[in-house]
C-alpha cells in the first residue's frame, strides 16, 4: 500500500492511479518501445513523475490525459536518447504465410512491429487511436497538433500498413 | 481483413510485470526518503581580497590624521599659554610701573 500523498491534498491516492492505470501506461510504452524491459522502465518513471506532480492533478480524468502525455513524451524521449531505430525496418518485418487469417496471433505481433517502425509521431497517434480508442480530436488535444495533422498521420500510416499487408497477401484474405 | 479492427486487437492493453506497482512503490519510497547531505566543511565566509588592504590603509589614514590632529591641540595650548603668560608679563609690568612711582 501506497501512502505518500493524502486524500485530503489530492482527492484520490496515489496507489490507486497506478492500480488503474498501469495497464494503459506500460501498453502505450511498449507499443512505442516494443521493448518490455524498456516500457516497464519508462511507466515508472512516468509513475515518479506522478507522485511528484500529484498537487497538480486536479480531478481523474486529469490524471489519464497527464499520464497519456507524459508516457508519449518519454517515450520518445527513450527513443531518441538510447539513439534506438525501429528495431526492424519495415522493409524487412517478416514475410507472413501466405495463407494468414485473420486474428492469427502472427499478424497482431507483425502489425505490433510495423507500428513500431513508424515515426515517433505517427507511431504515437496510431497507438493512441487504436490502442486507447481515443478519437482524432482528442489525440490533436493530447499532443499539441492540429486535428487535421492527426487525421493525416492515420490515413497516412493506415494506407502504408495496408499496402505493406497486401503487398504479403494477408490483406486480401 | 478489417485493418483497423485487426490494429485494435493486436493494440490491446497488455498488464505489467505482477509486482509493477510494489516496484513503483518501492522506486517512491526511495525518493521520499530524507537525503542525507554529506558532511562538509562549514563554509568560511569569503572576505574580498581588497578589504584588508582597504582597512589597511584606513588605519594608516587614520593614524596619520590623528597625529595631524594632536598636533594641532598641541599647537592650540601652546598660543594659550603663550597668550596667558604675555597677558601676566603685562599685568606684572603695570604693577611694577605702579610700585616704582609710589616710592
Amino acid at each position: 500500500m501506497i501512502e505518500l500523498e493524502s486524500v485530503e491534498q489530492t482527492g484520490f491516492e496515489f496507489a490507486d492511479l497506478v492500480r488503474e492505470h498501469q495497464s494503459m501506461v506500460f501498453s502505450l510504452s511498449y507499443h512505442f518501445l516494443h521493448d518490455r524491459d524498456q516500457a516497464e522502465e519508462v511507466a515508472q518513471e512516468v509513475f515518479l513523475a506522478l507522485h511528484r506532480h500529484m498537487a497538480d492533478i486536479k480531478s481523474a480524468e486529469h490524471a489519464v490525459f497527464w499520464l497519456r502525455k507524459v508516457v508519449v513524451q518519454r517515450s520518445i524521449d527513450e527513443t531518441r536518447r538510447r539513439k534506438r531505430r525501429p528495431q526492424v525496418a519495415l522493409e524487412q518485418v517478416a514475410e507472413p504465410a501466405a495463407h494468414a487469417v485473420q486474428h492469427d496471433p502472427m499478424l497482431g505481433d507483425i502489425l505490433r512491429r510495423l507500428i513500431a517502425t513508424l515515426p515517433e509521431t505517427p507511431r504515437a497517434v496510431m497507438i493512441m487511436r487504436y490502442q486507447e480508442d481515443l478519437e482524432p480530436m482528442e489525440i490533436a488535444e493530447l499532443l499539441d497538433m492540429p486535428i487535421g495533422t492527426v487525421k493525416s498521420h492515420l490515413q497516412r500510416s493506415l494506407a502504408l500498413l495496408r499496402e505493406k499487408l497486401q503487398r504479403r497477401g494477408v490483406g486480401d484474405r | 481483413m478489417d485493418l483497423e479492427k485487426e490494429l485494435s486487437q493486436a493494440l490491446r492493453r497488455k498488464e505489467p510485470s505482477p509486482d509493477f506497482a510494489a516496484r513503483v512503490a518501492a522506486r517512491v519510497a526511495a525518493q521520499a526518503a530524507p537525503v542525507v547531505m554529506p558532511v562538509t566543511k562549514p563554509r568560511v565566509f569569503a572576505v574580498p581580497r581588497w578589504l584588508p588592504v582597504a582597512a589597511a590603509v584606513l588605519v594608516v589614514i587614520g593614524g596619520v590624521g590623528e597625529a595631524a590632529w594632536r598636533r594641532h591641540q598641541g599647537m592650540v595650548a601652546k598660543e594659550q599659554v603663550m597668550l596667558a603668560m604675555r597677558i601676566t608679563a603685562g599685568k606684572l609690568n603695570h604693577i611694577q610701573t605702579h610700585v616704582r612711582e609710589a616710592r
